[in-house]
């Protein structure tokens, strides 16, 4: 049962991960621009 | 051909730099022997293992030193600015790829005749079908060449160049490394031409010419970037 | 709150997100609901995330690929496209890593193993190599035009690599231990629970690799952007600065 749960696991957590990197970065940068774009 | 005249030139030209500045035989080809001789270190000399493993410790020795090989054919033109000498001589870039080409392969072939000579003295290996073996190392070494020549320029006049050239290039040698082995071994360790010996040296054949073709394709565009 | 505007988001990735999310979530709940197996008792469960997750790998190799093809091409050459292959590599290394990952595990379980010679393994393990290496070029200080040249160039390069290295890799596994090595293999459990939930799966995943590249392009485009702005503002800086200069040294007359 451990193995199933390490597959699922590792793969919702890099997801997860991942997904949020992106979505930081993007405010960051977002954060960063002059607030005059589209 | 204009084309292969061209390339005859460079080749020449590349080949001379060679004799004259002697890197290859003063550099690389000690360093050849020098990893085999690591080998026979990291490995047990007298249980038989490098005899057996003696075709794959040739050719990842061959793959190590062709790596120095091609930053040196890069870096004997980035010194003193050919690649702008040879555009303004209206020169084909596909001809500059395959003098190149053929200048890295023929030192190369040179190595592998050096390293073949070193596993049979220093690894007690018996040789049984040379023309396997000398087929194999032809055209598993035109494939070498032209990705080595490509991936070459790919990286040329970047700082990261020597850290960046082996990671892009062995990946892309892997398969040349699989077959070249297969068929080294069939050749090594007796019979004439395996049947799957011809089907290994086929597929070196493949990527020799995707290799050679896509170079000659390339260079052009790589050439006006560097 | 600002008004509406999060991040690189927009009301269409939300959506996206929203529906990816669900789709994992109803992809767990599948895979983890699937029956043991005769062959691999519950690690057939794997089926829900390993091969959607190789295939996605491929998905965005495939998509650098097609992205860098269309840079080089003359006709449609587009700053787009380089954007496009850069954000699918890195989005393809998150996935590739992953497939490999997943699939020790599963050929630890069922293998006893964490690694085996296996050709599907060895070639994920190359393409990851090789992507790696494709971003590393990407990294590489130099005119974007270079840069993005280059980079496209090594992609097809590594592209033509694929096929022939699938071919030696292949016999050379062949050699040794014949073909059907019991390795996780979707076939061994055809049935109907578990070929549903891999296809959920390849769905979720999916869409999860499409959010993620959404998301991925739009930070590119705005880190472009930023170093334009940022440019932009030096020079305006610079600019006033000397016009300060000379309206000091003209009051001083």
């Amino acid at each position: 049962m451990s193995y199933v749960v390490a597959g699922y696991g590792v793969t919702l957590l890099a997801l997860a991960a991942y997904a949020a990197h992106l979505v930081v970065r993007g405010r960051s940068l977002r954060r960063r621009l002059p607030p005059a774009r589209g | 051909m204009n084309l292969l005249r061209h390339a005859g030139l460079v080749a020449g030209k590349d080949l001379r730099v060679e004799m004259r500045s002697r890197v290859a035989t003063n550099q690389v080809a000690p360093f050849a022997v020098l990893v085999l001789v690591l080998f026979a270190f990291a490995l047990d000399p007298d249980r038989g293992v490098l005899v057996r493993a003696a075709a794959g410790l040739f050719w990842v020795a061959v793959l190590f030193s062709a790596l120095l090989a091609v930053q040196r054919s890069q870096s004997i033109d980035a010194a003193d600015g050919v690649p702008d000498a040879l555009r303004l001589a209206a020169l084909d870039p596909a001809a500059v790829f395959l003098g190149k080409a053929a200048a890295l392969a023929v030192q190369l072939l040179a190595l592998e005749l050096l390293l073949g000579i070193g596993v049979v003295v220093l690894y007690g290996v018996d040789v049984a079908g040379v023309g396997t073996l000398a087929v194999t190392c032809l055209v598993a070494t035109a494939g070498v060449a032209a990705a080595g020549t490509v991936y070459g320029v790919l990286a040329a006049g970047l700082r990261v160049r020597d850290t960046l050239l082996p990671l892009l290039l062995l990946p892309v040698l892997a398969p040349v490394l699989i077959a070249a082995t297969r068929a080294s071994e069939a050749a090594l360790l007796g019979g004439a031409v395996d049947v799957a010996a011809a089907d290994w040296i086929r597929l070196l054949g493949v990527f020799a010419i995707a290799y050679v073709a896509f170079g000659a394709l390339a260079y052009g565009s790589l050439l006006e970037d560097v | 709150m600002s008004a509406g505007r999060r991040g690189a988001a927009s009301v269409g990735t939300t959506v996206l997100g929203i529906t990816a999310l669900v789709g994992v979530g109803v992809t767990v709940g599948l895979g983890l609901a699937l029956p043991d197996t005769r062959e691999q008792g519950e690690y057939a469960r794997l089926i829900a995330v390993h091969p959607p997750i190789a295939w996605v790998a491929y998905v965005a190799v495939g998509v650098t690929a097609l992205g860098s093809a269309l840079w080089l091409w003359p006709r449609t050459r587009s700053s787009a496209w380089d954007v496009l292959a850069g954000a699918s590599a890195e989005i393809a290394v998150v996935f590739t890593a992953l497939t490999l990952v997943t699939g020790s595990i599963w050929g630890r379980a069922t293998w006893g193993v964490w690694w085996a010679w296996d050709a599907r393994l060895t070639l994920t393990a190359v393409l990851l190599v090789m992507e790696l290496g494709y971003l590393a070029l990407r990294r590489v200080p130099a005119p974007r035009s270079v840069r993005a040249t280059r980079a496209a160039i090594a992609a097809l390069l590594a592209a033509v690599v694929v096929p022939v290295n699938h071919m030696a890799v292949d016999w050379w596994r062949t050699l040794h231990q014949g073909r059907s090595l019991v390795r996780p293999d979707p076939g061994e459990a055809a049935d109907p629970p578990f070929v549903a939930a891999m296809l959920v799966g390849f769905v979720a995943m999916t869409l999860v690799y499409a959010w993620m590249l959404w998301h991925r392009t739009r930070v590119a485009n705005l880190e472009e952007q930023l170093e334009h702005e940022g440019l932009r503002a030096a020079l305006a800086e610079r600019h006033a600065e000397g016009r300060a200069q000379i309206e000091a040294e003209v009051a001083a007359r």
